[in-house]
């Protein structure tokens, strides 16, 4: 396709507008002329994640012509392949097979609107739910395999529907989807980085891309220019990873959280497409979780580790040997709790997070996270000490004397609940903690079949399309767990028929 | 030509026993492998698409080593049997030859975003 080339006049002033005085070095200055294509494509995807994954192979199934995906890492699968994978589907197989009888889409939406506090967007959530067993219908046919009569009831779902993949990471749906899109004939490509969108006036035309690009370095590979005819589908997920841009949108997010998504999450191309007028919603409701261990990469062990750590165990400030919080709070009270733990330069105190390994020595929680050494078996509070920097004298008077509270069933300090809670002997399983940032509610505003709208029209940007974790005002204040994987593969399909339904009104 | 450097590859496989090559300094300032020597004395043009300018892509891997699913890698290395990263459950065929190797320094695997203690730079 190299000699091929398709030319694009421009009428003057039409593309960009005022926008791009602010991005230099953009298209702006070949867009006054013409543009020389290097290729085009019917259907053009950034972002290979579920949502990307799901829409490619759904359009492609539309019939409606060749269909390009984009992914400007050096792996399929973003954020998604590496996540729990997790998927709430009302009404699944297994969740029939034990007897629930009574859960349907609007039984999750229930569920979903309690966490949204208001912020939510029912009629979206609702297409979504309606969507489910689809997405698990796609899923099967694709080859994913689930854990074998497994479906359980997650964090805030008043029913047990959560069902989880055979190995417990997104990856084994995303391995599938591909897998199934190149059988198909839909075309992959890595390190394509979108450098820019080129409009004509109202319409997405196609985007400008650096193709062999090397995350981060934006310096690598070189700029060629892809046309869409018929569509461009973003589905290039969150920003959790843009330190710079969480840091502005929510200034209590602090540059020393990690975050449990994939290096490239960023974001840089919903910036692109607000740049071009898309209308951003909620970008300041970002989620976090105050379970991350700074001593491993990613979403991690130390989640389900502090499962037991939490209800067994207590939580010690290594600065002064101490409990500083109540360890059954909410995310929100132990993420700041956690987080005022510094030394005098600014720099994380990690706390540590101790409790009786005997009880759970083959607990797979336990093992993965001793074999991972982001947790440590230690014999003696000496050792803990030692081990953590501690003053050895002030843990072993906070440790006596949480002992004699959990004897009580009473917690005078801060007033935890008890109940779970076991007398600390050693030997001990000791973990880290820190917060980590994990999901963005907010993003670009979609109409309900994934139209992107344009903030200054508040009409549809003709021909884009966003789907997945980049849109925004969904889920509202909080997402439950469970429901991004369902939202992607779900709207991967509703933007298929969507786009079709808007090649027959164009004709 | 392909036809030379696959003779050469597997002589090399085969008397040293080895797959992954120490990293030497090959011409000038440039690191490489000592099993890509060959390569070198041919230029920079195989595997950069014609010009040393150019990044490489898989496509000078593959020709050689065929793709990620045919490479076998040595499961006793290996810290547990799931730590297989040419089938890797999160991405399998879905990776690029770059994402855990590099030519001219020493690299960490994508895995080891995460994955810290599994694997090390190679």
């Amino acid at each position: 396709m190299q000699g091929r080339r398709n030319f694009l006049k421009l009428a003057a002033g039409a593309t960009v507008g005022g926008v791009a005085a602010t991005l230099p070095g953009t298209v702006q200055a070949k867009s006054c002329g013409e543009i020389s294509w290097s290729e085009t494509v019917d259907t053009l995807v950034v972002g290979s994640g579920f949502a990307g994954l799901s829409a490619a192979l759904n359009v492609k199934r539309q019939g409606l012509g060749s269909v390009l995906v984009l992914e400007k890492m050096q792996v399929i699968g973003g954020n998604s392949a590496i996540n729990g994978g997790w998927l709430a589907i009302p009404k699944n197989p297994t969740q029939l097979a034990q007897g629930i009888n009574d859960d349907s889409p609007e039984e999750l939406i229930k569920d979903q609107i309690i966490s949204g506090r208001g912020m939510h967007n029912e009629a979206a959530l609702r297409q979504i739910a309606n969507h489910a067993l689809d997405a698990y219908e796609l899923c099967i046919d694709t080859g994913v395999k689930f854990k074998k009569d497994f479906n359980i009831q997650v964090g805030g779902h008043n029913k047990a529907r959560a069902i989880r993949t055979q190995h417990g990471t997104g990856g084994d749906i995303t391995t599938k989807l591909y897998e199934a899109g190149v059988k198909e004939g839909v075309d992959y490509r890595l390190q394509h980085y979108i450098e820019d969108f080129i409009m004509d006036g109202q319409q997405i035309i196609g985007v400008k891309v650096r193709k062999n690009y090397r995350f981060p370095d934006l310096k690598t590979g070189s700029s060629v220019f892809i046309k869409a005819n018929k569509a461009v589908i973003l589905a290039n997920g969150g920003f959790a990873r843009n330190m710079a841009l969480r840091e502005v949108v929510d200034p209590s997010l602090d540059p020393t959280l990690d975050c449990t998504n994939a290096l490239g999450a960023t974001g840089e191309v919903t910036l692109t497409a607000m740049a071009h007028g898309a209308l951003p919603v909620h970008m300041n409701l970002i989620q976090t979780g105050h379970w991350g261990s700074p001593d491993e990469g990613g979403f991690g062990w130390s989640n389900a580790l502090l499962s037991i750590g939490w209800h067994q165990g207590a939580a010690i400030s290594v600065l002064n040997g101490k409990r500083f919080m109540d360890e059954r709070a909410d995310r929100k009270t132990c993420s700041e709790a956690i987080m005022k733990n510094r030394y005098q330069d600014g720099s994380p105190a990690y706390p540590i997070v101790l409790f009786n390994y005997n009880n759970y020595a083959e607990d797979h929680r336990v093992t993965r996270a001793i074999r991972d050494k982001m947790a440590w078996k230690l014999d003696s509070l000496d050792d803990v000490a030692a081990q953590f920097n501690i003053p050895a004298s002030e843990l072993k008077r906070s440790i006596s004397e949480y002992n004699t509270h959990v004897n009580a069933r009473k917690d005078p300090l801060f007033n935890r609940k008890m109940d779970t809670a076991e007398v600390l002997t050693g030997p001990f399983v000791v973990s880290r903690i820190w917060p980590k940032v994990h999901y963005c509610m907010g993003g670009l505003k979609t109409d309900l079949a994934a139209r992107v709208i344009d903030g200054r029209s508040m009409a549809p940007i003709k021909n884009l399309y966003a789907i997945g974790e980049v849109t925004g005002g969904i889920h509202g204040e909080a997402r439950l767990s469970s429901t991004s994987c369902l939202e992607c593969l779900a709207m991967g399909i509703v933007v298929s028929t969507t786009i079709k339904a808007d090649l027959k009104g164009a004709v | 030509m392909n036809k030379l450097l696959l003779t050469a590859l597997l002589s090399f496989v085969v008397s040293q026993g080895a797959v992954a090559g120490e990293l030497v300094k090959m011409k000038g300032s440039t690191k490489g492998r000592v099993n890509h020597e060959f390569i070198y004395q041919d230029g920079c043009q195989s595997c950069h698409q014609g010009s040393g300018k150019k990044n490489a892509t898989d496509a000078a891997c593959v020709e050689c080593h065929g793709d990620i699913n045919s490479i076998d890698v040595d499961e006793t290395k290996l810290a547990i049997p799931e730590a297989d990263p040419h089938k890797s459950l999160h991405y399998n065929q879905g990776a690029s030859c770059l994402a855990c190797h590099g030519e001219h320094e020493k690299k960490a695997p994508v895995c080891a975003e995460c994955h810290r203690t599994w694997f090390e730079e190679m």
